[in-house]
């Protein structure tokens, strides 16, 4: 073990910078999930009726906390989301690495060990330091966590780069299993993996049916497992409806295009659909919360001004900020996942794109079609996640019989598109960079 | 391989003149001094061993990359002066170039990789397929015509670059060890093609290779060594290896 970690930090120093960046990218997203997960662990270990002087009182009844925990769990997705995408920088290249140590003798066992090492040493950083914060910020508000707190804690600041370390160990296993085709080219991304998730969540939705109707014991909750078994259901979904989508509108495309970047772009989708399904598929189910969460929260506080209850507004407004709070952070995050992919894109591509410049394709086309690749799929998107947002408000408005229904949310997916363009047009340095002829002198 | 033809008289007019070019990367001197001319319809080879400056000569005299110092001249415009614009619209219009691999859009297929350079130049689709298709029959792979570049073999997909440097009717194609990724008899049909296209529509070829056969398909030879131009002959590859040995 001793040696693996000592190969696997030689081949992390002799790497290129962009293997610093995952380093750092993957020490942020673990430093962000363990920070909602010991939070999640702090709120959920308090019990009974308490009063807490922070947050408006929207701590101290264990109704509104479990709301708190759910929320804190809900933004765990788009954090684990994004600290996957950080994974995958670099990914071809370090595949092909690991394919070549397998080559060069070594082990399944070792290039698993190796692997994981990269990864767990950052998500361990990460989760170090998201400890330390925490624990920064606990003693600046005087709160102690109660003994069975600390356990949760020390299980978070653990599971974190034990998680990371599994998954990294589970990607490689193509790699072990054929080295040599790794060694040779790349394998374009498929869309099985959301139809895996689709028969999870199927079968979790049966077996959940299966314990309502014949319950064993009284330890089993399926109520949970089903809304375990919806959110898997939901994000499998969206997956292979951004993946699908993208498949029609690139071939569709790629039919009829008559401008240069958009048959680029066009064909890119086509060829490798499911390359960013699962950053579109997260960005399109915040897009649903957020235009829901903007209509419902004018709605709420058009009710409540109505009712004339000052004195509660302020612990109805921290609740729905602390709500917004979450999906503003999950919009950010899932645009950071964009831009990281988009710039992991040009990446591994850019000897083919300084190819491009030298034959006398501008720049401007190329860059044209890194926007468009964003856009293209997500413009149709978008707006169809926006429409299923209204229908969420709407139907609230509806139930609350409020007088006014607000237009402001359907700005929303205006806006997540124009976050998106700018998140991937933050890669455009990069082509720059990628398309320089320096990089026609290396193979 | 084919036999050589003709050399262009000497009276040829430079359509490419290039003088003291000097470039380096880092402390690395690629090119020191070198001075070349490419005559219209000619076909030059720059052989040389690896490392010798081969390929940074050829990106400088395309227009790829400036030189530290010394002047490419082409048509009466020195390259060195044109701004970055202009230097891609040549690359497009008068310019065709091939790399030894990784020209080639893998997500498009032969066709439209090889009708890319057309809708640049702002023709509509149509019209630039089928101008495609025809540059594709003459390099033999039509029937490739609906296959990505992953989905051909090298041979093939050298020879879709091919098409794809000269479908603009360039004056110039600039070939980077077009062969060098290919065995013997892949090689032979991507050189056939090109030189036989080239001679067909006296497009101007400079061709940089390691290998002698390959440079043997030249009207003329010059050979690269660290960083200079010295005169051609007969077996430059290997005289120019038994020199290093020496």
């Amino acid at each position: 073990m001793k040696a693996d970690i000592r190969i696997a930090w030689i081949l992390a120093r002799g790497s290129e910078r962009r293997e610093w960046w995952r380093a750092s990218l993957t020490l942020i997203g673990a430093l962000l999930a363990t920070g909602s997960a010991l939070a999640a662990v702090t709120v959920a270990a308090v019990s009974g009726q308490v009063s807490l002087p922070y947050a408006h009182g929207l701590l101290d009844r264990p109704g509104e906390r479990a709301g708190v925990v759910f929320t804190l769990v809900l933004l765990l997705v788009p954090v684990l989301g994004f600290l996957g995408q950080c994974a995958r920088i670099g990914a071809v290249h370090r595949y092909r690495r690991m394919a070549g140590l397998r080559l060069a003798g070594a082990s399944p066992g070792q290039v698993r060990r190796i692997a994981a090492a990269e990864s767990a040493i950052a998500c361990l950083a990460g989760s170090s330091a998201g400890l330390a914060l925490f624990l920064g910020l606990l003693a600046l508000t005087g709160h102690t966590p109660r003994p069975v707190a600390w356990a949760g804690l020390v299980a978070v600041v653990v599971a974190v780069p034990v998680a990371a370390a599994l998954v990294s160990a589970l990607a490689l296993r193509h790699v072990v299993a054929a080295p040599l085709e790794y060694a040779r080219r790349t394998v374009p991304s498929a869309g099985r993996r959301a139809a895996l998730g689709f028969l999870i969540a199927a079968t979790s939705i049966a077996l959940s049916a299966l314990l309502l109707l014949f319950p064993v014991g009284r330890r089993v909750t399926p109520p949970v497992l089903l809304v375990l078994a919806l959110v898997l259901l939901t994000g499998a979904g969206a997956i292979w409806a951004a993946g699908a989508s993208a498949a029609f509108i690139g071939r569709t495309l790629t039919r009829r295009a008559r401008r240069p970047a958009v048959l680029i772009a066009a064909s890119r989708l086509a060829h490798d659909p499911w390359a960013a399904a699962r950053t579109h598929a997260a960005l399109l189910l915040v897009t649903v919360v957020a235009v829901g969460f903007v209509g419902v929260r004018a709605v709420l506080l058009d009710t409540l001004t109505d009712s004339a209850r000052p004195m509660s507004l302020a612990f109805y407004t921290t609740g729905i900020d602390l709500a917004g709070s979450a999906v503003l952070v999950a919009l950010a995050i899932s645009a950071c996942a964009l831009a990281v992919g988009t710039a992991e894109s040009l990446a591994t591509r850019r000897r083919g794109l300084a190819a491009q410049a030298a034959a006398g394709v501008p720049h401007r086309v190329l860059a044209e079609a890194v926007l468009l690749e964003t856009a293209l799929p997500l413009a149709p998107a978008l707006l169809l996640a926006g429409l299923g947002g209204t229908v969420v408000y709407v139907g609230y408005a509806m139930i609350v019989v409020t007088a006014s229904v607000p237009l402001l949310p359907l700005l929303v997916p205006v806006a997540v598109l124009v976050l998106c363009l700018l998140a991937a047009a933050t890669s455009l340095p990069l082509l720059r960079r990628a398309v320089n002829p320096a990089e026609l002198r290396f193979t | 391989m084919s036999t050589r033809e003709p050399r262009p008289s000497p009276e040829s007019s430079a359509l490419i003149s290039a003088h003291g070019l000097r470039k380096s990367y880092g402390r690395t001197e690629a090119l020191r001094g070198a001075s070349l001319e490419l005559r219209e319809g000619e076909i030059l080879a720059v052989a040389g061993a690896s490392g010798s400056g081969k390929s940074t000569l050829l990106h400088c005299l395309s227009g790829i990359v400036r030189p530290d110092e010394g002047v490419v001249t082409y048509g009466g415009e020195q390259l060195g002066l044109l701004p970055e614009g202009r230097l891609g619209e040549l690359r497009r219009s008068d310019f065709g170039v091939v790399f030894q691999f990784g020209q080639l859009i893998p997500e498009l297929t032969a066709l439209d990789n090889v009708a890319m350079p057309l809708l640049l130049a702002g023709m509509r689709r149509g019209p630039a397929q089928q101008q495609a298709g025809e540059w594709l029959e003459r390099f033999g792979v039509r029937g490739q015509a609906e296959l990505r570049p992953g989905e051909m073999s090298g041979g093939q997909s050298q020879r879709v670059a091919l098409a794809r440097a000269l479908v603009t009717g360039p004056r110039v194609v600039f070939a980077d060890e077009p062969t060098g990724a290919l065995d013997t008899l892949a090689g032979e049909q991507v050189m056939t093609a090109l030189v036989h296209t080239a001679r067909e529509s006296a497009t101007a070829v400079l061709l940089i290779t390691h290998d002698a056969q390959v440079a043997a398909y030249a009207d003329r030879e010059v050979v690269m060594s660290d960083g200079v131009l010295r005169s051609g002959s007969d077996d430059v590859v290997g005289q120019e290896a038994a020199r290093r040995e020496g």
